[in-house]
């Protein structure tokens, strides 16, 4: 069992390369946590952008008629990833873990292995 | 823009206060200048958001409440009794805090008032600094005027929109359009589904914005013959009434 501020913790410190991570609500695009960011990763902002991409997604998966739910969204950028990890709770109200790793130190199946353990941890 | 600065709760965060300030939307709970909690007649209370879901039994937060209340720690006794994991109930609890927060800090024009070491029964669980609350609550103002920007949606009875759309809906969105029946408000829409108000204002916003829900319409007035003696009466200060309107709502939408 573990709150909030340990699981943004521990997806930070266990996984390598993480430059910084929130945990978000998807419908109001707010961030219940966040850790790391800065001047250069704005979290809060990340939070409320990455929302649009979250429902963007869903609508679309809709109108494809397809019933399954995401497990995760991954954005490649030059030097960074982004990773996207939908919870799958029982009462939540939709929420997501958004992670933002440095390319050159992270080793993807494996942040995509431990974010699914902090997930399950954190037991939403 | 809607604005939900409050100087009050400004003052009473740099003092490090503690205690309970009262506006006309809802109360906030401060401890040493935190917002520990926040609550709304607006917004359905962490009770509601637990018990909707079938997450808890409505039995067992009586219980808890019955057992922890006096010494204002039900929220660790649910979690030490291992009803409610400690994620669980922390990202719940904010989620209750910053919703009824948001209509807490609306706008108002009664008397705000702060009493001095009250706290909460639901006890500590996470607190958060007031300027991030109220930073919150601004950005939830502006994002529901980017949606749509009709505030009298958010506590007017809504309705579906008489005419069909092929547009898809979520889930989540299908669940709160079945409840739109004409009578229930938004509020009351939320409080059904167990879900925040806010997230539930959002929701109505989209499908207004896309046509699928609107304020009940009115019945229509029964239309009466018009006597010949009215047509015939200058409608002078009617139309300078409604120009005067019209410029109005003219120069907001500039």
């Amino acid at each position: 069992m573990a709150n909030t501020e340990t699981a943004l913790k521990e997806a930070t410190t266990v996984i390598e390369g993480a430059l910084g991570a929130a945990l978000v609500d998807y419908t109001s695009g707010m961030a219940l946590g966040t850790i790391g960011g800065g001047k250069d990763l704005d979290l809060t902002v990340a939070a409320a952008g990455n929302t649009d991409v979250v429902r963007a997604k869903l609508r679309t998966m809709e109108q494809l008629g397809l019933k399954e739910g995401i497990e995760d969204i991954l954005i490649t950028l030059g030097s960074q990833y982004h990773m996207i990890r939908l919870l799958k709770g029982r009462g939540t109200n939709g929420l997501f873990l958004y992670i933002a790793l440095d390319k050159q130190r992270a080793n993807l199946a494996m942040a995509r292995h431990q974010l699914k353990k902090i997930e399950a941890e954190l037991e939403v | 823009m809607r604005t939900a600065v409050s100087p009050m709760l400004v003052r009473l965060a740099d003092e490090r206060a503690t205690g309970v300030l009262v506006r006309d939307h809802g109360a906030l709970y401060l401890a040493d200048g935190q917002i520990v909690h926040a609550e709304s007649p607006a917004a359905p209370g962490l009770d509601v958001l637990l018990t909707a879901s079938g997450r808890l039994r409505p039995e067992h937060w009586a219980d808890a409440v019955a057992q922890a209340g006096a010494r204002n720690e039900v929220a660790r006794f649910l979690v030490d009794s291992g009803q409610v994991a400690g994620g669980e109930l922390e990202i719940c609890h904010l989620g209750a805090l910053f919703d009824a927060a948001f209509f807490a800090l609306a706008p108002g024009s009664g008397p705000t008032r702060f009493r001095y070491g009250v706290a909460h029964w639901i006890g500590a669980v996470r607190p958060v600094p007031a300027q991030v609350v109220e930073r919150e609550a601004r950005r939830r103002g502006r994002l529901l005027d980017s949606l749509w920007p009709y505030p009298e949606m958010d506590t007017a009875p809504v309705e579906r929109s008489p005419h069909t759309t092929e547009l898809t809906v979520s889930p989540r969105q299908q669940a709160l359009l079945n409840l739109a029946d004409g009578v229930r408000t938004p509020a009351a829409i939320a409080r059904k589904l167990g879900r925040p108000a806010f997230n539930t204002l959002i929701e109505v916003r989209r499908l207004a914005a896309a046509g699928l829900i609107q304020i009940r319409a009115e019945p229509a007035e029964p239309t009466e013959p018009t006597a010949i003696s009215e047509i015939a009466e200058p409608p002078a200060m009617l139309d300078s009434a409604l120009l005067r309107r019209l410029r109005d709502a003219l120069e907001a939408s500039l």
